[in-house]
């Protein structure tokens, strides 16, 4: 087996879970990345963590910025640098431009450079350095072939020194060249790519990715890279693995008739989707699976994106249920928010911390469809299946909604992908009967299970959702202009087409 | 006669491109500056920290701290009439003999 190269702790969250363990210890990394990208607070980050988390000190070599200006900019992620200095823990190498003019006149090296770099790294015993960017070298110096030698040799001093060291580089564009210069060639065996792109909804979207690490492994994929408070946050796509330990225990749904249908609740750890239009009675039908999960002390999170806490308790309330209690002694965990207020990849964070915090039986997610309105398609998928595999493997039983914008009837629709992702499938509509609005309930898809397929109707009423009996004698319910037939039901076969047909239409949020 | 002069040299120790930039100033400083001016040469690898302070990168670096404004040329200053372009202490003959 080829020796293991060791890494130190990057000091940047989610970072050590993509590079398997952190920065390659005692080498250089090259961070490449377009304007905007994030090149400068990662790296600083990964410094300013080294001294106060992993008590390695460091050395911030800087060409674009002044010490000032980036002691002042990351005060706002409560970060002391000034402090740090003081302590002789952090040494700035002031490269920044200054106003004297450069004549070139014969030939030179960089051994001034070199010598305060060294001189620095004594100075405060550093373990770290980060030279932000190398790129600038190649403006300050007219001799591209000068300065590749001596980037070389001081990588080379650096690796001598046993610092562990980032460097970045600028990159021209997004998916050009690695690096401009072509610094990647003849400084480091390992490469991190920092992207900021625009998304199909005009959102700037910055994420890092590892392209090599020489001797070691890391993950291939992007995770998208948050400069927020405090710092630079990383959040790895999720990575779907089918560890579901399989069906076998169900649960009750918190409502009768529904468990019924489903012959005898949910199984553990599947995923529901629950589709309707809005008012239909999806808020009360994911309350009841909570409900029903407080009185097994079972802990539920509800992630709501469509209503407040108190829109929800006087909701919970009209039906005698007191969400507040349970929010309040922690059996619930509510997180409200606007789907914007944060990206995909946070949410996906948040709830995987307060799965495991809490022990999650049971989630809600109201609704699905808010999200999918705000993300793009690979985005909102990358997210429903990172989603679900993680529940699963936390035996999480969970109720996903899916608002739909029409009040009856069914539309034509195209894209399915979620369902694969889903194991059932419950639709709530409106049909309108002799004269009235009646409600429908129907479980479409149970997977790994049989499951009642009658149109069941169902009434809200303050104990919450009643099934009153299936619409027998009746079709064209879908469609939601129903009429009363003479004959039951038809053949099975073209029932079982309706039923694949219609599930297609359900999951892609057109019903 | 140019007013007095305050230069220093950036060197890195022995290197032959440091014993050139000296070998090439003096004899700049010989022909032009007669005397007029002082220097101070400052090896890197003992002072670093006054590199550190005048922001010096490569090396050699000559620097002109007066009269002003602030020059910096850097290389092993092989071309003397380069050299005193840079440094914009040319009296009118020497701008007219490189144009």
């Amino acid at each position: 087996m080829a020796k293991k190269l060791t890494k130190v702790a990057s000091g940047i969250p989610g970072f050590d879970e993509i590079s398997h363990g952190g920065v390659p210890k005692g080498r250089t990394t090259l961070a490449s990345g377009t304007s905007g990208s994030g090149k400068t607070v990662f790296s600083a980050q990964f410094l300013y963590k080294g001294v106060k988390e992993y008590g390695e000190n460091g050395v911030f070599v800087t060409f674009e910025e002044t010490p000032v200006d980036i002691i002042k900019n990351t005060n706002s992620f409560g970060w002391d640098i000034g402090k740090l200095i003081k302590e002789n823990k952090w040494a700035f190498v002031d490269a920044s431009p200054d106003e004297a003019d450069n004549l070139e006149v014969g030939t030179y090296d960089l051994g001034a450079f070199l010598a305060r770099i060294e001189y620095a790294i004594t100075k405060v015993k550093a373990k770290r350095v980060v030279i932000d960017s190398a790129s600038a070298l190649f403006t300050h110096f007219q001799d591209p072939g000068i300065i590749r030698r001596e980037l070389y040799r001081l990588t080379y001093r650096l690796k001598q020194l046993k610092v562990t060291c980032i460097m970045t580089a600028e990159r021209p564009v997004e998916d050009g060249q690695i690096s401009r210069y072509g610094v990647e060639e003849f400084v480091s065996d390992n490469v991190i790519l920092l992207h900021n792109r625009l998304t199909e909804q005009g959102e700037r979207e910055r994420t890092i990715e590892i392209l090599k690490f020489r001797g070691s492994s890391h993950d291939s994929q992007e995770a998208a890279l948050i400069v927020g408070d405090p710092g630079v946050s990383l959040y790895p796509r999720p990575k779907p693995k089918l560890t579901g330990k399989g069906f076998s225990e169900k649960i009750s749904t918190g409502i009768k008739g529904l468990d019924k249908l489903f012959h005898g609740g949910v199984y553990k750890n599947s995923t529901t989707l629950i589709t309707g239009a809005s008012g239909c009675g999806k808020t009360v039908t994911t309350l009841h699976f909570i409900m029903e999960g407080a009185k097994q002390r079972e802990n539920s999170l509800l992630i709501e994106f469509e209503e407040s806490p108190g829109q929800l308790y006087r909701n919970a309330a009209s039906f005698g249920w007191d969400l507040k209690k349970h929010v309040d002694d922690g059996t619930v965990q509510l997180v409200c928010h606007y789907p914007e207020d944060l990206k995909a990849e946070q949410y996906l964070k948040i709830i995987q911390d307060l799965v495991i915090a809490n022990k999650i039986k049971r989630l809600v997610l109201d609704s699905l469809s808010a999200l999918q309105r705000i993300y793009d398609e690979r985005k909102f998928r990358q997210f429903v299946i990172g989603l679900n595999a993680f529940l699963k493997m936390h035996d999480v039983t969970s109720y996903l909604t899916n608002t739909t914008s029409q009040l009856l009837g069914i539309t034509a629709i195209t894209e399915t992908h979620l369902s694969t992702a889903t194991d059932n499938i419950i639709i709530l509509k409106y049909v309108e009967l002799g004269g009235q609005m009646r409600r429908l309930l129907s479980v479409l898809k149970q997977r790994g299970s049989m499951h009642d397929k009658e149109l069941t109707e169902f009434e809200v009423s303050s104990e919450g959702v009643q099934t009153i009996g299936p619409f027998k004698g009746i079709e064209n319910l879908m469609s939601g202009s129903a009429r009363r037939i003479q004959v039951s039901f038809g053949d099975e076969e073209q029932q079982e087409q309706a039923e694949r047909d219609f599930i297609g239409e359900a999951v892609a949020g057109r019903i | 006669m140019a007013a007095k002069c305050i230069l220093k040299l950036y060197v890195t120790g022995q290197t032959p491109n440091s014993q050139k930039a000296i070998k090439n100033l003096k004899k700049v400083l010989a022909m032009e500056l007669k005397g007029a001016y002082t220097l101070e040469v400052i090896d890197v690898l003992k002072n670093p920290q006054l590199a550190e302070e005048d922001k010096i990168l490569a090396t050699p670096t000559l620097t002109k701290v007066l009269p002003p404004p602030v020059r910096k040329i850097i290389g092993d200053l092989s071309s003397i009439d380069k050299v005193l372009l840079g440094l914009d202490l040319t009296v009118e003959k020497e701008m007219a003999k490189t144009v």
